[in-house]
């Protein structure tokens, strides 16, 4: 669902000019971003488009080669430290410290209180519901539960901003649905700015309010998801069961005459259409089957999905 | 104030101890190494008291000498003497013979001496009772006249003696000495006794310190009777009744074995060996992550230098107790001082922090633990070896600002060596001498660091570019 917000939202990070060449090689190309507080900005690209090196520029790991970064408009340092949190896709804990001594000591690494940092890690535990393993060696731990330690280590100092690189990468369903209610939450209630990078389309779609597209090091697209889908990709797939068979070829030559329809063909014994936002589209396309003297007596759309929308954009499957 | 190295140092020590197979590798592994040390090098649990007596082989060729003493022409025969006196010679107030004689020819000897089977071959000249003689009557003879010289026996009214052809000496000077002594004749006869060995091992050295020491005692013992003889004017027999000297060692050094004079060195190295295995645990924090979590973190590059030099220097503060204590009990005798043992534990310390330092500017390079192993392997042993843990190097002196250095003074274990050699083995206690080399090992110690420091921030902390 796309998240309305009003003209007193400010940027929790602008890149401006982000730029990074190794050697000869343009790893980002200018890159410029505005990501806005409390939302869940999905940063996609495929392997090798520059995605990490864009964020480890960002999170201050990587000099830029030109350009800067903004967190709130002040200018990307030592500053900004705490007001960023950063989930790693490799799980990186301390093996032989618990669950309790891991969080405790990146609060300690971040100068928190003792008496802020217990009830933190405490709120952690239970939020990534980890409190009955919290005793227990993260080298004791299963993957699922190491990887929520994981994300529970980039939030012990309470940040601003949240880069979460793959969190959900090696989880199974439940475990994969348990984290995206703990990432809405995050938005939600503790109004946290995510940067979420992942190759799941469909976790990119469920959670991000907006989502950048990036490739070659460059900025491709910026829009919510559902903007990307309606104007980006093959479109959508519209299936019509005629109430008369007889008039199918007359209903695909009429589709086919229609400016709004991309591809038209039949398919056992049903008509298929392809358009962009196709259901924005049905009305008039019903409409003109019943004035050619059709009836539909069953419809079905498949909608664009966002690996649609990416594969158009970037040419190429994103586990390539 | 928020001590974040206090933290990293506790979480560093909370990782050390509680990955148990690292921490027993870290601590058998030395303890191995010292053992197999003790084992090669004859200590105690090893050997029964030490590494003595050398096995060693004397082939006299030795033709003896006449010998003119009150009318009375013997042949004397020093080769046979000596050969006897490294048979019977033992420790001061010990049992412990110095010598184990093989009776074999020269030919078997050298065969001998190429598998080490013995430690040093004597070989007698066939004029050496002639040198020997002249040699001790040229002593005496000096011993004799040194208040007057030559020249006055020479003008002697009644004494009209040649150095060669002495026969009567008359006092002139009244002194402590009879009217008439006998001179004894000294000649120009020179022998050399030759001492064989392979120079490249470490037993040679200390079985021909030994011969040495013992054959200038006997020289010593021969030419006072000589002297005692020609004073009293008795008969002269050089060889009656002579009683080999027993050796004394320098101070602190009774009984002590090869592995007792190389224990020093054999901690420094084990404690050198930690580098490796410190160098690997560093560069596995770069590996797994989390040092960009602390690089992210607001924890600044000294703090978590610092909390990590002092995790394992904890470790080290173990480790150093146990080597010590697991090298006595393989027999390592060292100065039964509790003093003793407490400085040697610091000076161990203090060594143990430099083998972090230096682990901390191997992790600066390296990519990968392996590396940080290969490259710990690399250093550690020419480390070793240019300290001089294994055997003393000879001396490259370089001459910087007028003042002299050694160019192994640069590592701070070689001071760490000298310094325990100092306390444990000879008990010297904190003399200036320790305490001059416990401030070159905290000097270099400290540099060492500084320089870890600056090229990890470089290497590891900053921003990638």
């Amino acid at each position: 669902m796309l998240r309305v917000r009003g003209a007193a939202d400010k940027y929790a990070l602008k890149t401006e000019n982000l730029t990074k060449t190794i050697g000869n090689l343009l790893v980002v190309d200018n890159l410029n971003l505005e990501i806005r507080r409390r939302e869940v900005f999905g940063f996609l690209g495929p392997n090798g488009a520059g995605k990490t090196t864009s964020i480890k520029m960002m999170i201050g790991l990587v000099k830029p080669t030109s350009g800067r970064v903004f967190f709130d408009g002040a200018k990307s340092g030592s500053a900004v430290k705490r007001r960023i949190g950063v989930c790693p896709q490799d799980l990186a804990m301390w093996d032989v410290l618990t669950c309790r001594e891991n969080l405790t000591f990146m609060g300690d690494m971040y100068g928190i209180p003792p008496s802020l940092l217990e009830a933190r890690v405490n709120k952690l535990l239970d939020l990534f519901s980890l409190t009955e393993r919290a005793d227990q060696t993260a080298a004791a731990l299963s993957g699922g539960v190491k990887r929520r330690l994981n994300i529970a280590l980039a939030l012990v100092h309470d940040p601003e901003i949240v880069f979460l690189d793959e969190p959900s990468a090696g989880l199974d369903p439940q475990a994969r649905l348990l984290l995206w209610e703990v990432i809405r939450s995050l938005r939600d209630e503790e109004e946290k700015t995510i940067v979420l990078t992942t190759h799941a389309m469909e976790e990119a779609d469920a959670l991000s309010d907006r989502i950048a597209i990036i490739d070659h090091g460059k900025l491709l697209c910026i829009d919510t998801p559902e903007g990307l889908k309606q104007t980006l990709g093959k479109g959508d797939i519209v299936e019509l069961q005629l109430v008369d068979p007889r008039m199918n070829e007359k209903v695909l030559a009429l589709m086919k005459s229609l400016r709004e329809i991309e591809e038209a063909y039949q398919l056992k014994g049903k008509i298929a259409l392809r358009a962009l936002d196709a259901t924005s589209k049905l009305p008039t396309i019903i409409h003109s089957i019943e004035r050619a003297g059709g009836g539909v007596s069953d419809i079905s759309v498949r909608r664009n999905s966002l690996e649609d929308v990416f594969v158009s954009l970037t040419g190429r499957a994103l586990r390539e | 104030m928020n001590m974040k190295f206090v933290k990293i140092t506790s979480k560093g020590t909370r990782e050390t101890f509680r990955d148990r197979r690292g921490f027993l590798f870290l601590l058998v592994f030395p303890i191995f190494f010292i053992a197999i040390f003790s084992f090669g090098f004859g200590s105690g649990a090893f050997q029964s008291g030490s590494s003595l007596p050398h096995n060693i082989a004397v082939v006299n060729y030795d033709a003896g000498t006449q010998v003119v003493s009150n009318n009375t022409t013997r042949l004397v025969n020093y080769g046979d003497s000596f050969t006897q006196v490294l048979e019977n010679a033992t420790l001061e107030n010990s049992s412990t013979k110095l010598f184990h004689l093989n009776n074999v020819s020269e030919e078997q000897a050298n065969e001998m001496l190429r598998s080490r089977s013995i430690d040093a071959l004597i070989v007698v000249p066939e004029n050496f009772s002639a040198a020997f003689t002249s040699m001790v009557n040229d002593s005496a003879r000096t011993a004799i006249t040194q208040e007057v010289g030559e020249q006055a026996i020479a003008s002697s009214t009644v004494g009209q003696n040649q150095v060669a052809s002495a026969a009567v000496y008359t006092n002139p000077t009244g002194n402590a000495l009879p009217k008439n002594v006998t001179l004894p004749e000294a000649s120009n006869v020179t022998a050399t006794l030759s001492i064989q060995g392979d120079a490249g091992y470490i037993n040679f050295d200390a079985a021909q310190a030994l011969i040495t020491t013992t054959f200038g005692q006997y020289q010593n013992d021969v030419t006072a009777k000589a002297v005692a003889n020609a004073v009293s004017g008795g008969d002269y027999n050089p060889l009656a009744d002579y009683t080999p000297t027993e050796i004394t060692p320098i101070a602190g050094t009774q009984s002590l074995s090869l592995f007792d004079y190389m224990m020093p060195g054999l901690i420094v190295v084990a404690i050198l060996l930690q580098i490796c295995l410190v160098s690997a645990s560093l560069v596995r924090d770069i590996a797994r992550g989390t040092l960009d979590r602390l690089k992210l973190s607001t924890v600044r590059a000294f703090e978590l230098l610092f909390g990590t030099f002092l995790a394992w220097t904890l470790v080290t503060i173990v480790q150093v107790p146990m080597l010590i204590a697991v090298a006595t009990e393989l027999g390592y005798n060292y100065s039964l001082s509790l003093t003793s043992v407490e400085l040697a534990i610091v000076i161990g310390v203090i060594a143990g922090m430099a083998s972090i330092a230096l682990a901390l500017l191997i992790a600066s390079f390296a990519k990968s633990e392996m590396q940080a192993l290969e490259l710990g392997a690399m250093i550690v042993l020419p480390v070793a070896f240019l300290c001089g843990a294994f055997f003393p190097l000879p001396q490259q002196v370089i001459e910087f600002w007028g003042m002299t250095f050694s160019v192994y003074d640069v590592l701070p274990w070689t001071h760490a060596i000298s310094a325990l050699q100092s306390v444990l083995t000879y008990g010297t206690g904190l003399s200036a001498d320790v305490v001059f080399q416990i401030m070159w090992l905290i000097v270099l110690t400290a540099i060492l660091f500084v320089v870890a420091v600056v090229c990890y921030s470089r290497e590891r902390l900053r921003l990638e570019t």
